[in-house]
């Protein structure tokens, strides 16, 4: 096993990462920036290294410093969490040229699936089916138009050079074309400086499904199921659920299967993520790869929940040369689980991100709750990362019971001191299509605006009567005595007993 | 925990809150409630059978208050402070105009006064205010003391 391992990482991941390490005996080496000072992941961590300023340019996202905190303090290994260095092939390979473990896949695997038309080879290669499109080599209209008729339409006119939706533009039929094509060129120009267009088909109101796979270093490669997370707004996920719960055991057997033999294809080691578009429900329902994600994902505990697995305890021993300790035939889903990402945003202001202390921060407890997260009360909010500030995990044997479990603890879930995204989520999961699980990725972006606006509930008057009873103190920083219970995260600088 | 009249005010729209010292609150013409404090954040209110823990967080005037998943951003003050209600004669119940400490009490109940005299003197950010008299009349009651920190809209003195 790992002995020491550098968390390349901060927040609710490094926190993650940490407790998982203590539980196996692995010594801990945390980095923080400026702004991460007193950070609950590096007073958690057996030994801390400070690596810069607080923008993650400067810090989190610079190779060699991390590299030299490795360094200096004599780990072994490094993981590199989600985010930030975590699908670098170049940081991946420093790591092995600096005589480091990379708690992930190697560097190769990482760049061949980092690249669209890389992977998309490679699934097609490994027979999976992938989003009709096609990036012609003539880019004059005729050339386009003929590959327009083999994508099928409706379809997406993108610049290849592009992202962020600038220089897309949706043609329903032929005739769109040649206006789609000059106003996509045209926008592409002047972004991206580059007219060069590529077209996609532009699948009807798809599901995002995503398959957790595993692979290690003694050739078993495993799939652990799938997440929906179509719950998204702006292409960001909001809320992810496993299983996906109209999706039939037929397609979830062939997804499955089609994961596993891409990550066998590509000699995949340790965690990862395939990631398709379901068109359509029932029997005429069609999936199409997506993309692959090298790394631990975000809403990883969902699968955790349903499988009875330790994806992170898996991480560490595929690096340590272990094998797997699963058979595929014994992994099965079990109840329901979903997650919810509680965001430091605004709703009302278009989901502006917020900054401040988190004068009052008490996160819910229960059976079939579990909350990941990398603050506590009275700890400062910065804007220089993403504004995740927890996930809030709740299980059930039902659906319906998850829901009602994660609504009612939502509902308890006490931030106070800057603005979050909780009452949100709330309307979002008693939302009618939510409960049907009739949610397609573009469900939020459409119907979203209604849910954002605060309207005065039924504890209005209960508020008002508190508000004017309070006797108006501040809240105490609680920096001392943190909200978590458990003892042991109060140790600093704590060792085994090992050098 | 407060007792006393206040405005609490949400938006665009004030309410009013009356807390007595028995923990019975109204807010506008509400049912009543009851209210206790527990810990630094978190009051309880009743109503009938119904038990909400509502949690808040202070700064200043301002509240952030949690009750059953929703948040509402509210700032209170002293429900008849002069220069909130133009045009009414808010002259009857004094009160401070931001957190302060009371350094002098200079009058008694069934004192006449003046209108101009200094009846109370705060102090708050290193500079001395003087609470004084809106009108004639008389101290019906003194609430204050000295050495005693005030928040604002928290009665000091009551006029006939």
């Amino acid at each position: 096993m790992i002995r020491r391992l550098l968390v390349a990482n901060r927040g609710e991941i490094a926190v993650r990462v940490i407790r998982a390490c203590r539980e196996l005996g692995v010594e801990t080496v945390a980095v923080y920036s400026e702004a991460d000072r007193g950070a609950l992941h590096a007073r958690l961590a057996d030994i801390a290294v400070p690596i810069g300023p607080a923008p993650a340019i400067d810090s989190y996202l610079r190779v060699e410093r991390l590299i030299d905190a490795a360094s200096t303090s004599r780990a072994d290994a490094v993981h590199p969490g989600y985010g930030f260095l975590a699908e670098n092939a170049g940081f991946a390979q420093a790591c092995e040229d600096a005589g480091l473990i990379f708690v992930g896949p190697p560097a190769p695997v990482i760049a061949t699936m980092g690249s669209k038309i890389e992977s998309r080879a490679r699934a097609l290669e490994a027979g999976l089916p992938i989003v009709p499109g096609e990036a012609p080599e003539a880019q004059d209209d005729a050339a386009l138009c003929a590959a327009a008729e083999r994508v099928g339409f409706p379809l997406l006119v993108k610049a290849s050079a592009g992202g962020g939706g600038k220089g897309m533009r949706v043609a329903h039929a032929r005739k769109d074309l040649a206006e789609a094509f000059a106003a996509a060129r045209h926008e592409a120009t002047g972004a991206f400086g580059d007219a060069t267009l590529y077209l996609e088909r532009l699948l009807r109101k798809p599901s995002h499904v995503e398959v957790q796979v595993f692979g290690d270093a003694h050739g078993n490669v495993f799939h652990l199921f799938e997440r929906d997370c179509s719950t998204q707004r702006r292409h960001q996920k909001v809320i992810e659920e496993s299983p996906a719960p109209w999706l039939s055991d037929a397609l979830r057997r062939r997804m499955s299967e089609a994961a596993v033999a891409l990550a066998r294809h590509i000699g995949y080691r340790n965690a990862g993520t395939i990631e398709f578009l379901v068109e359509g429900r029932g029997d005429d329902a069609h999936f199409y790869f997506l993309e692959m994600n090298t790394r631990l994902q975000v809403e990883h505990p969902i699968t955790e929940a349903v499988a009875g697995v330790d994806l992170v305890h898996a991480q560490l021993r595929v690096a340590s040369g272990e094998p797997l300790p699963w058979r595929q035939a014994s992994l099965a889903q079990r109840g329901h689980a979903i997650e919810c990402r509680i965001y430091a945003e605004d709703p009302s202001t278009d989901f502006l991100p917020q900054a401040g202390p988190l004068t009052v921060y008490l996160e819910p407890q229960g059976p079939g709750i579990r909350v990941d997260s990398g603050v506590v009360e009275g700890d400062e909010v910065s804007i220089y990362y993403d504004p995740l500030l927890a996930k809030l995990v709740a299980s059930a044997e039902t659906r319906e019971m998850a829901r009602e479990r994660m609504l009612a603890a939502l509902r308890r879930f006490v931030v106070l001191g800057i603005k979050t995204n909780i009452p949100f989520l709330i309307r979002v999961l008693e939302h009618p299509r939510f409960v049907e699980a009739a949610i397609d990725t573009s469900f939020l972006d459409r119907e979203g605006h209604g849910l954002c606006e605060q309207s005065a509930g039924p504890g209005l008057e209960a508020a008002l009567a508190a508000a004017a009873a309070h006797d108006g103190r501040p809240a105490a920083r609680a920096a001392e005595s943190p909200a978590v219970a458990d003892p042991w995260d109060r140790l600093q600088g704590w060792r085994s007993g090992r050098n | 925990m407060k007792t006393g009249i206040f405005s609490v005010r949400l938006g665009e729209k004030a309410h009013r809150v009356t807390i007595t010292a028995g923990g019975e609150a109204r807010v506008d013409d509400g049912a009543p409630l009851l209210v206790s404090a527990e810990g630094e954040h978190t009051v309880i209110v009743r109503e009938g059978d119904k038990t909400r823990r509502v949690v808040v967080s202070a700064a200043g005037e301002r509240r952030q208050v949690f009750v059953d998943g929703e948040i509402y951003d509210v700032t209170v003050g002293a429900e008849i402070a002069g220069r909130r209600r133009a045009g009414r004669a808010d002259s009857d119940h004094l009160a401070a105009p931001m957190p302060a400490r009371v350094t002098a009490v200079l009058v008694e109940a069934g004192q006449h006064v003046r209108k101009g005299d200094v009846l109370i003197k705060l102090e708050a950010m290193k500079m001395e205010l003087a609470v004084r008299a809106p009108r004639d009349g008389a101290v019906k009651r003194v609430a204050c003391r000295v050495g005693e920190l005030v928040q604002p809209g928290v009665g000091l003195l009551d006029l006939e």
